[in-house]
């Protein structure tokens, strides 16, 4: 993997006197597919906005393929956007659509559109609004796929759509990663589906960044450890993310280093990417609390 | 951007452009009609003028209830039609963006917010100069029957139904629309609030701002009949008052009369002849005038009226039409202001 899409250095998105996200600082690399989760309200969204420009940020800054995100022209056309949403001209069928792609993007691909689409059997001539979720799903992901963006960024794109309709979406989504040259940002609250198509993972929970990594580093180091309760771990070199404890035994989420041995008396697991993802959003939760 | 304005509201333009054809339909051939009844009606005139009413050609004309109607439907369209445009191409035109989300997907294609937002306004600020203006020559051509007899274009009713004013407002509430629907981002805030800003506009204009473009002319005269023939024709009466003897307008003359005059205005009452308000008849004195305004004129009353003369009616279409222009900038600029600075 190259350099970085995107990267952003204390980020922060205040509304009033409420920040929608706080000091968020992430490097996300050319090529990756990234997973952007976090629990309702964490600023993924608010994310999302501030790298395409249709917000501005409050504090921090961002650097988006090399710029920083504006309402401009030379800054748009390398990013493709879809929103939570899936807004849609709804008096408009989807060749409209695809005219109003090509009439306002300069590289936009009609011939790939329409094949796509007809590919997938979507009727080109009916209005967007008497089609289902599933389908205006896929025509707004390949409006923005038809841009040929360097950058994709999707807000929870597969949210409203039903099991099958979200199967075939991120097929179509993985064909195009496939295809090359395409950075995805994917915020989503299904960990399973994002597992499947993502490399690297971002956590915001609470307005802040928690986590941002490669899934496979991720993985190796983090280790789900198991031991007495009256057992304490060595603090150099082991960092709790979450722990539960019952009567006798103590379950630790931790991120290890990698020359660290666990003490005796620990079992060591591996933990699946849900598991640490849902231990570091518990983490923050427990901290918001504090 | 042109092609994507539009194709996205072409519906909307062509709704206007029909309606104002039905409008036309309305008024290109009542507009003859009515000018060839008054014609036929002037001839009457001069051949027989004891069998046809003279002095009265405007009931002659509009007396019957068909005709009455088309006037008021001719008004009344001419007042509402620039409205339709604010609250139906105006109001949504930014509103409905924000409403749907569908500005999250145009303001993410290669084109800049602004470029799409100059776009979008230029054409339906067009759209509604070019509605406007057709709506202003036709309603004004159609006015001519009323304005020959009547003279009363200047008043309040009439001065807002021809010459520049129907563009004027044409433009004015659609920009009103654009400021609104930026503003609230809800399609039907907008609307109930442009339509708000029109009612205010209508009332205000009339009744507090226009008198006060030029300063009116003011007439004075002593209290009696003579008082109505001292505002010329075709000008814009203001206010009437009656003056005591020291300058100052009074409401009510019995209270402010001196116990001699109301003495007077009670007797006059005895005798059935009712008086209130601000003219008082009674029976004539033994030299033909009201014994009540003798009185009144003995104790230094006295009648003024102001008036907009006929020949500033041009002045005061376009000094309205500007101010209206100016505010159309203003809410352009804050419309500006309101979709790039703010956030999605």
């Amino acid at each position: 993997m190259g350099e970085a899409a995107i990267q952003t250095k204390g980020l922060g998105k205040r509304y009033g006197s409420f920040w929608a996200l706080e000091n968020c600082s992430i490097s996300v690399p050319e090529g990756s597919v990234s997973a952007l989760v976090g629990p309702n309200g964490a600023g993924k969204s608010t994310l999302l906005k501030l790298l395409v420009g249709l917000s501005s940020a409050s504090t921090g800054e961002g650097e988006v393929l090399g710029k920083t995100p504006a309402q401009h022209e030379n800054f748009l056309s390398d990013i493709g956007y879809l929103a939570q949403e899936i807004p849609l001209y709804k008096s408009l069928d989807a060749a409209d659509h695809i005219k109003m792609g090509a009439h306002l993007n300069k590289r936009f691909d009609k011939a790939f559109i329409r094949k796509r689409l007809s590919d997938i059997d979507i009727p080109l001539d009916r209005s967007v609004s008497k089609l289902s979720g599933g389908q205006r799903a896929q025509v707004a992901l390949a409006l923005a796929l038809a841009k040929k963006p360097k950058l994709l960024l999707l807000d929870e794109p597969v949210a409203a759509l039903d099991p099958l309709a979200r199967h075939d979406f991120l097929s179509s989504l993985a064909q195009a990663v496939a295809d090359g040259g395409l950075t995805v940002v994917m915020s989503s609250h299904l960990l399973a589906d994002l597992e499947r198509v993502s490399d690297h993972v971002i956590v915001l929970a609470a307005g802040k960044t928690q986590l941002c990594d490669d899934i496979d580093t991720v993985l190796k180091e983090h280790k789900l450890v198991v031991g007495p309760k009256q057992n304490k771990l060595p603090e150099d070199g082991f960092s709790i993310i979450h722990e539960t404890h019952t009567a006798k035994q103590s379950t630790l989420l931790v991120r290890v280093d990698d020359k660290k041995k666990l003490p005796a008396g620990w079992q060591q697991h591996e933990p699946n990417i849900e598991e640490i993802i849902l231990a570091y959003m518990g983490q923050a939760k427990e901290g918001g609390a504090r | 951007m042109n092609w994507f304005t539009w194709r996205q509201h072409r519906k909307q333009f062509l709704v206007f452009g029909v309606l104002l054809a039905a409008f036309a339909a309305l008024l290109i051939p009542t507009g003859i009609h009515f000018w060839h009844e008054y014609q036929h009606a002037l001839q009457n005139c001069a051949q027989n003028p004891a069998v046809y009413n003279c002095s009265d050609l405007d009931s002659t004309i509009f007396g019957n209830q068909a005709a009455g109607s088309v006037r008021t439907l001719v008004i009344m369209g001419t007042f509402g039609l620039p409205l339709l445009a604010g609250l139906f191409i105006g109001s949504p035109l930014i509103a409905k963006e924000y409403e749907e989300g569908t500005n999250k997907l145009v303001w993410t294609q290669s084109v800049s917010r602004r470029r799409w937002l100059t776009t979008k306004l230029a054409w339906a600020l067009l759209f509604a100069l070019l509605y406007g203006a057709l709506l202003a020559a036709l309603a004004t051509w159609w006015s001519r029957t009323i304005n020959t007899i009547d003279q009363n274009r200047f008043v309040q009713g009439h001065f807002e139904t021809q010459g520049l004013m129907p563009a004027a407002y044409s433009v004015f509430f659609t920009s009103v629309g654009f400021l609104t629907g930026a503003w609230f981002r809800k399609t039907v805030l907008a609307f109930a609030i442009t339509f708000g800003v029109f009612v205010l506009c209508m009332a205000s204009f009339a009744n507090w701002i226009r008198p006060h473009y030029m300063t009116p002319v003011t007439v004075s005269s002593p209290m009696g009949p003579s008082f109505e023939t001292q505002v010329p024709n075709e000008a814009w009466t203001i206010s009437r008052d009656i003056l005591d003897k020291n300058g100052k307008p009074i409401g009510d003359i019995f209270p402010s009369a001196p116990p001699e005059c109301q003495q007077i205005i009670q007797q006059s009452e005895v005798r059935g002849n009712g008086h209130g308000g601000i003219r008082v008849k009674a029976v004539p004195s033994p030299n033909g005038g009201d014994p009540i305004d003798d009185c009144l004129n003995k104790a230094g009353f006295h009648q003024i009226a102001k008036y907009q003369p006929a020949y500033r009616y041009w002045d005061f279409q376009r000094i309205e039409a500007g101010i209206y222009m100016g505010l159309t900038a203003i809410a352009i600029c804050a419309t500006y202001w309101l979709v790039l600075k703010r956030d999605a």
